[in-house]
């Protein structure tokens, strides 16, 4: 009991951590950059 | 460009063989020799195996031509409009059949950018797998573009190392060519997005400075724009907020004085990002909110806000409007009947729906066995990270320990990749 404890609040120190780092993992799906190819106004293909 | 590889790829793109196309004029070895210019052929030869291709030699309207393809080329590099884009496509796509002309390889080049702006990827792979064969015949300009919407085709399938390999081989053309700075902008820019896709920060940063140099010159107002959002993304990352911000505005205001709404919003996306990683809640969800409702955006845009929205207001515990927004990126998608394309939104989407409902079997059953091995599929490590931690907290609400230190551990060791890429 006491080891699984002690792991989980590692795992809160990892979580904690993660989130201070100074790199910290953008999520892909929002932050977006602009596209290589031509900006259109038809939406449903550029 | 010379006879024989004309005739070489009129062939390819017609699918005959040499032997065939040889037959009762030569024999296939000495076509083998016209088309690789080992040989030069008698013009009644080069007459019967263009009767046979169906060509034209008539080079009075090559002039036409040229400009028609450079018109076109454009076309394929701002803001264009669709339709025309396409007649004039089929236009050159007639006058080249019918008749000979020096352009023709550079069309058949650019043919590759064209089919990927058009989404048409598989048609873009053919081009490739057609031309592969020809570049060895290609003088250093022709080169520079074949590499360069290789490198394109690559950036499209997310293949962003294999991109940059050969963006940077384009780069290395420009030595021997002279270029347009507008061109070598570009091609700037576009190692620039790359090196962004790839996490490199500063050289992100370096090329980002180079293009928007030139087109800053040139009073390009939506490519300055494009370029102070990959810097504002750069800024972001090491932590420089105020320049991330300031560049992020920058955008915004060049995308007013344009009128282009696609980059306002693309702006606002990420400024909503940014607020977010700073825990400034509020501001995130009045960027994002900005960028869901505008009709005029593209709809990946909107729907990267929506589950943005999702996100940030099930942190807060907000659970009314985390509903709502549930609804309102599952009412986006409806209008593109295009699931493989918006995978992994659905899975955030209902990851968030399941939690919210506390369908337990449901949630555990979507994210343990299929988006995370989606995640691990695709190689997402900083969704992948997010995502075994909320599994690893829905376990522990539930007092499974055990399971819930088994996904810190996954986290951390994704956590650990992703560092080191």
């Amino acid at each position: 009991m006491k080891k699984l404890m002690a792991t989980f609040a590692f795992g809160a120190l990892l979580v904690a951590g993660f989130a201070v780092a100074q790199d910290s993992p953008a999520d892909t799906t929002m932050e977006r950059e602009p596209s290589v190819f031509s900006i259109s106004h038809d939406s449903s293909l550029f | 460009m010379e006879i024989g590889p004309y005739i070489k790829l009129h062939r390819i793109k017609q699918e005959m063989t040499q032997a065939e196309l040889a037959e009762g004029i030569v024999s296939f070895a000495y076509l083998s020799k016209i088309e690789n210019q080992k040989t030069e052929a008698s013009s009644n030869v080069i007459s019967l195996l263009c009767t046979r291709l169906g060509i034209q030699l008539n080079n009075e309207t090559d002039e036409t031509i040229r400009d028609k393809c450079q018109q076109w080329y454009e076309m394929l590099f701002e803001v264009n409009d669709k339709e025309e884009l396409i007649k004039t496509y089929k236009e050159l796509n007639s006058l080249m059949y019918e008749h000979h002309s020096d352009s023709l390889i550079m069309f058949e080049i650019h043919k590759i950018r064209y089919f990927l702006i058009l989404g048409e990827y598989e048609k873009a792979l053919t081009q490739i797998n057609r031309l592969a064969d020809m570049s060895g015949t290609f003088d250093s300009l022709h080169q520079f573009y074949w590499y360069k919407f290789k490198g394109n085709y690559n950036t499209a399938k997310n293949e962003f190392n294999q991109a940059m390999r050969m963006y940077k081989i384009a780069e290395e053309k420009l030595n021997q060519l002279e270029l347009s700075e507008e061109k070598i902008a570009d091609l700037q820019y576009t190692i620039a997005v790359t090196h962004s896709k790839l996490r490199n920060t500063l050289e992100v940063i370096e090329y980002a400075e180079k293009a928007i140099d030139i087109f800053r010159k040139q009073y390009n107002f939506i490519r300055c724009a494009q370029c102070h959002i990959v810097l504002g993304i750069s800024y972001r990352r090491i932590r420089m907020y105020d320049k991330a911000i300031k560049n992020y505005n920058l955008a915004k205001h060049l995308g007013q004085l344009s009128q282009n709404k696609q980059i306002i919003q693309l702006a606002n996306q990420n400024l909503g990002y940014l607020h977010s990683t700073k825990g400034d809640t509020k501001e995130a969800i009045h960027f994002y909110e900005e960028v869901v409702d505008d009709q005029e955006v593209v709809l990946v845009e909107r729907v990267a806000a929506a589950t943005s929205l999702i996100k940030e207001y099930y942190n807060v515990y907000n659970f009314e409007q985390t509903k709502r927004m549930i609804s309102r990126s599952l009412e986006l998608l409806e209008t593109k009947n295009m699931y493989d394309a918006y995978k992994l939104f659905y899975y955030i989407i209902y990851t968030y729906d399941y939690a919210i409902k506390k369908e337990k079997d449901k949630f555990e059953s979507l994210v343990i066995n299929e988006f995370i091995p989606y995640l691990k599929k695709h190689k997402d490590y900083a969704n992948l990270v997010i995502y075994t931690n909320m599994v690893a907290k829905h376990f522990e609400g539930y007092n499974r320990y055990k399971d819930a230190v088994k996904y810190y551990k996954l986290a951390n060791i994704t956590y650990e990749e992703l560092v080191s890429l």
